[in-house]
């Protein structure tokens, strides 16, 4: 048995190579094929991170915390106390790497030309850095330095729109929980560049202590935001902050908070099968088409190898073979390029020339491809399972040749 | 007390008059206050039309103002017929306004302040916060000149620095008997943005004032708005309840 089987492989690699020409053109379709399918989930998944991670960053954290109303009208009123005894020290255990006690209100803000309506963040510099969630590209001035620095950090399209500067006084305005007007004037000390200019727009950080006191509210703050470094293991530490803070406060996951991120995530996975099945139809055209031609070549040497006793299980077995050195070679081959080539792209794809579309889906000019083990161990069993079963027709069709026939066949 | 005070200011004025050559020691801060007193008074009454003027358009609303002290005033249009009811109330540095057709008190929110007031060239903060002029400000007087028979000071005003104003500084131009006749909004570039301008000096109810004061925008040159004052009553008896949100809502005078 074991020695048919051998002499079954011997022949199928064989005929591979009867007609190279045919099985090179078959195998670069094949590498094609499932290079694509690797390098294109790479850029869709390199995507949809980009987009999961820029949200976080401005959501900002993986938890957050929140006074139950907050969410429904985030105002001054909704407040919640700092965190203390138990939720502070779950705050402080492992696996949470930073956390961060913010105030976020609605707020204008005016210069002397122009005046938008922003989200005032009040923060505490050192936390928000650790969070992971203060403007990383400072173009001009600095960021702030403590809870009570007076200053303001806008965003450089932001300072645009005002038409102001670094330096100069801008007047923010907000309300107090009384409903009254809370206003001071603040000077501009820092101007960053987000990777969104929709996020210059809206966020302004200011000192958490001066804004608590501008709006009259002591030491109450809007919410903690808390992070753990992995967006996707989020489920397994999240009950431990929810029990910590007590029933009075709201606690919830980004995949509660921002349920177009998670869904994204979610539908990302099945897209790249969809994808990858999609692919390999096209493919399999081509590689049904290859059998069937070697099969039919080969008519009068099946009926002999059929006459002379050969098991069709085996002639079976034969096609299925070829076909599998096929799929292996180009799937090997495919893979080292697909890996190759997205390792040379890690740096990032700059395709700014299409960038004001890119921020729509607000995305960054520059793709990154993000490489995942997975995917490429899906589309090798996608090519290897729906590959062999396109290759069952034309070796079920060899396998029931009628020897007689088959050999007067000229 | 501050009736007092004022009648002992103007007699000091009445005395500069009298000897302009006297090295004077006036205190800018002083002045301003003085400018301010000048046009509201202790308490005030006035009837005066608003005239918004567009390069294509113009129109022009009558109304009826009540202040008391720095911080209250309240404002009530008389004409045209389809505003007529429309109130303001400004309550130290807060703001309501009233339409009778909708029958609603709407607290004007702080996002809104920067907004004009009634469609004109003030904005709400304008209107709202007039006397922050007094304390939010360091004054200093730049110049002195005699102009028809008055001295006339020029104050340069520069905002605290974490008072709530936008502009670089401020350059107010005051008459001796504390007609405030030029007002200038700079930015923090040192460019000239807005000027209020007194085009009418009048003495109503026994006392100078500025009875037309035109608002414009250098930028804008055919944009402006002007405020003609037709009646004044100063220091005038007003009812305990002028200044109250159901006063606002249902007009008892």
């Amino acid at each position: 048995m074991n020695a048919s089987w051998l002499v079954v492989a011997t022949l199928a690699w064989r005929n591979l190579w009867r007609n190279y020409r045919r099985t090179l053109i078959i195998l670069a379709t094949i590498t094609l094929g499932v290079w694509s399918m690797i390098f294109m989930s790479a850029l869709m998944r390199g995507m949809v991170d980009e987009i999961v991670r820029n949200g976080l960053e401005t959501l900002p954290g993986e938890v957050q915390v929140h006074a139950p109303a907050y969410r429904r009208d985030p105002s001054v009123v909704n407040s919640m106390a700092m965190p203390d005894g138990d939720f502070l020290q779950a705050l402080g255990e492992s696996p949470v790497v930073a956390w961060a006690a913010r105030v976020r209100v609605p707020a204008v803000i005016s210069s002397e030309r122009d005046s938008r309506g922003v989200v005032l963040l009040g923060v505490d510099p050192s936390a928000e850095s650790a969070l992971g969630s203060a403007p990383d590209n400072l173009v001009e001035g600095r960021f702030l330095l403590g809870v009570d620095d007076k200053g303001v950090v806008i965003g450089a399209s932001l300072a645009k729109r005002l038409e102001t500067s670094l330096g100069k006084r801008i007047v923010l305005m907000s309300q107090n929980p009384d409903n009254d007007v809370a206003d001071r004037g603040a000077r501009i000390v820092g101007i960053y560049k987000a990777r969104l200019p929709g996020t210059e727009d809206i966020y302004v950080y200011a000192g958490r202590a001066a804004t608590q006191k501008m709006l009259a509210m002591g030491e109450q703050i809007s919410e903690v935001a808390v992070t753990a470094d992995d967006y996707r293991a989020v489920q397994s530490w999240y009950p431990n902050i929810l029990e910590a803070a007590g029933d009075e406060l709201e606690v919830l996951p980004w995949t509660a908070l921002d349920t177009f991120l998670s869904s994204m995530l979610a539908v990302q996975d099945g897209f790249a099968l969809v994808f990858m099945v999609v692919v390999f139809l096209a493919l399999s055209f081509g590689l049904v088409n290859t059998l069937v031609m070697a099969v039919f070549e080969r008519v009068r040497e099946i009926g002999l190898m059929l006459a002379l006793g050969m098991k069709p299980a085996l002639i079976i077995g034969q096609v299925l073979v070829e076909s599998l050195y096929l799929l292996g070679l180009g799937l090997a081959a495919g893979n080292i390029i697909a890996y190759v080539s997205i390792r040379a792209l890690e740096n990032g794809i700059d395709i700014s020339s299409v960038a004001q579309g890119m921020e729509m889906m607000s995305m960054s000019p520059v793709l990154y491809p993000a490489l995942r083990f997975s995917d490429m161990l899906m589309s090798t069993a996608v090519v290897i399972v729906l590959g062999l079963a396109a290759s069952l027709l034309p070796a079920w069709k060899a396998s029931r040749l009628d020897p007689v026939k088959a050999l007067t066949k000229t | 007390m501050p009736e007092l005070y004022r009648s002992f200011v103007s007699l000091l004025a009445a005395a500069f008059i009298a000897a302009p050559s006297v090295g004077q020691e006036v205190s800018a801060q002083d002045l301003v206050r003085q400018a301010v007193d000048n046009y509201r008074g202790l308490s005030s009454y006035s009837e005066m039309t608003m005239v918004i003027h567009r390069p294509d358009w113009e129109r022009s609303m009558t109304m009826r103002g009540w202040t008391q002290g720095d911080d209250n005033t309240l404002v009530r249009v008389l004409e045209p017929k389809k505003d007529a009811g429309n109130g303001t109330l400004m309550l130290d540095g807060n703001m309501w306004t009233y339409s009778p057709k909708i029958n609603r008190v709407i607290k004007v929110p702080s996002s809104m302040m920067g907004q004009n007031w009634m469609g004109s060239d003030f904005s709400n903060k304008d209107i709202s916060k007039t006397t922050d002029i007094i304390d939010q400000y360091e004054h200093t007087l730049i110049a002195q000149r005699q102009e028809q028979g008055h001295e006339i000071y020029t104050i340069q005003s520069v905002p605290h620095e974490d008072s709530a104003i936008v502009w670089g500084k401020e350059v107010l131009v005051i008459r001796d008997d504390w007609v405030l006749i030029e007002q200038q909004f700079w930015d923090q570039d040192g460019v000239l943005l807005k000027t209020m301008k007194a085009s009418e000096i009048k003495v109503m109810s026994g006392r100078p004032v500025a009875s037309v004061l035109r608002m414009s925008k250098i930028e804008k040159p055919g944009e402006w708005t002007e405020l003609r004052t037709l009646e004044i009553d100063f220091d005038v008896q007003l009812q305990g309840n002028m200044f109250t949100l159901s006063n606002l809502r249902n007009p008892r005078q």
